[in-house]
C-alpha cells in the first residue's frame, strides 16, 4: 500500500513538473527587475537624503565664512 | 509585381515586411492596428526619425489601395538598405554601439509613454557605420507597471556578448552564430571566476539572475506564484534599470589580446614607395569605377577601404577574421566619418543560412550586391594557409563583383616563406600562371601591375 502511495506520489510530483516545463525562462529577469527596481528606487531615495545633509553642512559652512 | 514576406518576419502578427519591387514594404495587419495608431497619433516615427533613432518610414496611402483589406491595414515603406549585417558578424565596439541606441531609444520613447515590446539585436541595422533601428511595430505604448518584456533578451543579445569579450577576452562572433538567441546568462555565469563576480553589476544582471533562472527552473510552480506576487515595477524604475545598463555599457571595452594581424598594416613586407604603388592603383580603380557599394576582402584595419573611398566610391563593407582589426577599423570608420563598414568573416566558413526554415538569415552570397571587390594580400591565405584550391580560391573571389583588384602573392614573398616553413610546400600548382589562367576561366585581365617582386595587381572583369 505504502509502496503505491510513495510511486503514485512521485507521478503526481513529475506530471506536474512536466506541466510547467515550458515556462518562459524570462521569469526570472521579471524577478530580478522587481528587485533592481527597489535598489535603484532605494538608492534615489537616500541619494535625496544624502543630498539633503550635504546641503545642511555646506550651508553651515557657508554661513561660517559669511 | 508581387508583395514578397521576407522570410524572416514572421514572428510577430502584428505586421510584416515584405520585398515589392526592390522597396521595403510594411504591411500592418488587423492584430496590429491599434498599436500602429497609438504610434502614428503619438507622432513616434517623425519624432523617432528627427532624433536618428529609426530608419526612414512613410505611410504610402493611395498606392495599394487595392491590396487593403480587413486584414491588410496600412502600407509603410522603409528606407533600403545597401547591406544587411548580422549582430554575429559584428565587432565588439559595433555590437556596442547597437545595445546603446536600443538603451537610449527606449529612454527616449519612454518620455512619450512608449517603450520597445522586444530587444532583438537584429532590429538593428547600420546605415553607413550608425546603428539605426528598423523594426517600427516593436514600438508600443507603455502601461503605468510594466516590467521591462526584452529585458532577459536584452542581456543575452547585447550585454552577455559583450561581457564574455570583455571579462574573458573572447570574441562573441562564432557562438553567437551558433545560437542566434545570443549568450545565456547561466552560460556565461559558469565562465565566469570569482573576482568577475565581485562586481556589483555583475553580480545583479549575471550571477543573481542565473541563481533566479535556475531556481525557476527547478521550481516553477513556485516562480510563477512569486511573479503573481509581484508589484508592479514603477516608471523611474523602468527608467533606472535602462540608464543603469547604458552607463555600464559605456564603460566595457574587449580584454586586450593579441593577434596575428595587429600590426599589419604598419609591418608588411614591403617598403613605403611600393606601398605608395600600390595605394595609387586602388586609387585610379575607385576613380575609374566609382562603385557604390565595394567588399574589401580582408580589410584589415581599413587602410585601402580608406583610400578608394576618398577617390569616389561611396560605400565599402570590409570583410576580415580578426575581431581586432574589424574594432580598429570600425573605430576609424567613426573617427574619419566614412562610410564603411567592417564586419567579422571567416572566408573559409562564411555565414549561411540560418535560423528558421535555414532562411532567416540571409547567407554571404544571398547578400552579394556589390560592384566592386578588392582582395589585397588575401588570396594566398585561401591558397596556401587553408588549403584551398587556387583556381576555387579566385573563382571564389570574382563570384563577389563584376570587377575588381586582385594581388597574387608569390611563393617567393617573405610572409609565404614563413607560412610554408613548418607546413611545407605542398602546393605544386600556385604559380602566376595558373592563378592568370584562374581569373581567365571567369574573366579577363584588364591591368596587371607589379608592386614589387613578388607580389602583382591585377584588374579583372567577369565575363
Amino acid at each position: 500500500m505504502n509502496k503505491i502511495l510513495i510511486t503514485s506520489f512521485f507521478f503526481i510530483l513529475f506530471f506536474n513538473n512536466k506541466a510547467f516545463a515550458y515556462l518562459d525562462p524570462g521569469t526570472g529577469s521579471i524577478i530580478l527587475q522587481s528587485i533592481l527596481g527597489a535598489v535603484a528606487a532605494g538608492a534615489s531615495y537616500c541619494m535625496i537624503y544624502w543630498q539633503k545633509i550635504k546641503n545642511f553642512f555646506n550651508r553651515k559652512k557657508k554661513n561660517k565664512n559669511d | 509585381m508581387k508583395l514578397l514576406q521576407n522570410p524572416s518576419s514572421f514572428r510577430d502578427p502584428s505586421g510584416h515586411v515584405y520585398k515589392y519591387n526592390n522597396r521595403i514594404i510594411r504591411v500592418i495587419k488587423k492584430y496590429g492596428k491599434k498599436r500602429y495608431e497609438f504610434i502614428k497619433e503619438n507622432n513616434l516615427i517623425e519624432e523617432s526619425i528627427k532624433n536618428n533613432f529609426l530608419i526612414d518610414t512613410k505611410e504610402i496611402e493611395n498606392e495599394f489601395r487595392n491590396l487593403k483589406s480587413e486584414n491588410f491595414c496600412y502600407f509603410l515603406e522603409h528606407e533600403r538598405l545597401d547591406y544587411i549585417s548580422y549582430p554575429y558578424e559584428w565587432g565588439f565596439y559595433q555590437l556596442k554601439e547597437a545595445a546603446l541606441h536600443h538603451l537610449k531609444f527606449q529612454i527616449f520613447l519612454l518620455e512619450k509613454n512608449a517603450i520597445l515590446i522586444d530587444s532583438s539585436a537584429f532590429n538593428i541595422q547600420f546605415k553607413n557605420n550608425k546603428p539605426i533601428f528598423i523594426d517600427v511595430l516593436s514600438i508600443d505604448e507603455y502601461i503605468d507597471g510594466d516590467y521591462w518584456n526584452g529585458h532577459n533578451q536584452f542581456l543575452q543579445q547585447f550585454l552577455n556578448p559583450l561581457l564574455l569579450s570583455s571579462l574573458k577576452g573572447i570574441s562573441f562572433n562564432d557562438w553567437y552564430k551558433g545560437n542566434l538567441d545570443g549568450i545565456k546568462t547561466t552560460d556565461l555565469n559558469n565562465l565566469l571566476n570569482l573576482k568577475d563576480k565581485l562586481s556589483f553589476n555583475v553580480f545583479f544582471s549575471v550571477v543573481l539572475l542565473s541563481k533566479l533562472e535556475k531556481q525557476n527552473t527547478a521550481n516553477p510552480k513556485e516562480a510563477l506564484k512569486k511573479i503573481n506576487k509581484k508589484r508592479k515595477l514603477s516608471k523611474n524604475s523602468y527608467r533606472s534599470l535602462l540608464l543603469q545598463l547604458k552607463k555600464w555599457i559605456e564603460k566595457l571595452h574587449p580584454l586586450p589580446k593579441k593577434t596575428v594581424w595587429d600590426s599589419y598594416s604598419v609591418a608588411n613586407t614591403y617598403n613605403e614607395e611600393q606601398e605608395r604603388g600600390k595605394i595609387d592603383i586602388i586609387k585610379k580603380f575607385a576613380e575609374k569605377h566609382k562603385p557604390n557599394l565595394m567588399a574589401d576582402i580582408g580589410c584589415n584595419d581599413g587602410l585601402y577601404s580608406f583610400e578608394s573611398l576618398k577617390s569616389g566610391c561611396k560605400k565599402v563593407v570590409g570583410f576580415d577574421i580578426d575581431t581586432n582589426a574589424i574594432d580598429r577599423a570600425y573605430k576609424n570608420s567613426l573617427k574619419f566619418d566614412l562610410n564603411f563598414l567592417p564586419l567579422y568573416f571567416n572566408a573559409t566558413n562564411p555565414s549561411g543560412r540560418l535560423g528558421w526554415f535555414e532562411n532567416e538569415r540571409e547567407s554571404f552570397i544571398d547578400r552579394l550586391n556589390f560592384d566592386a571587390v578588392i582582395a589585397l594580400a588575401f588570396e594566398h591565405h585561401l591558397a596556401l594557409a587553408n588549403n584551398v584550391p587556387l583556381e576555387d580560391a579566385v573563382k571564389w573571389i570574382i563570384k563577389i563583383a563584376k570587377k575588381g583588384l586582385i594581388e597574387y602573392v608569390s611563393k617567393k614573398d617573405e610572409t609565404v616563406k614563413k607560412m610554408l616553413s613548418i607546413k611545407g610546400d605542398i602546393f605544386p600548382d600556385y604559380n602566376q600562371e595558373n592563378f592568370e589562367k584562374s581569373i581567365l576561366l571567369n574573366g579577363k585581365i584588364i591591368n596587371k601591375t607589379k608592386i614589387s617582386n613578388t607580389r602583382i595587381l591585377y584588374e579583372f572583369e567577369k565575363n
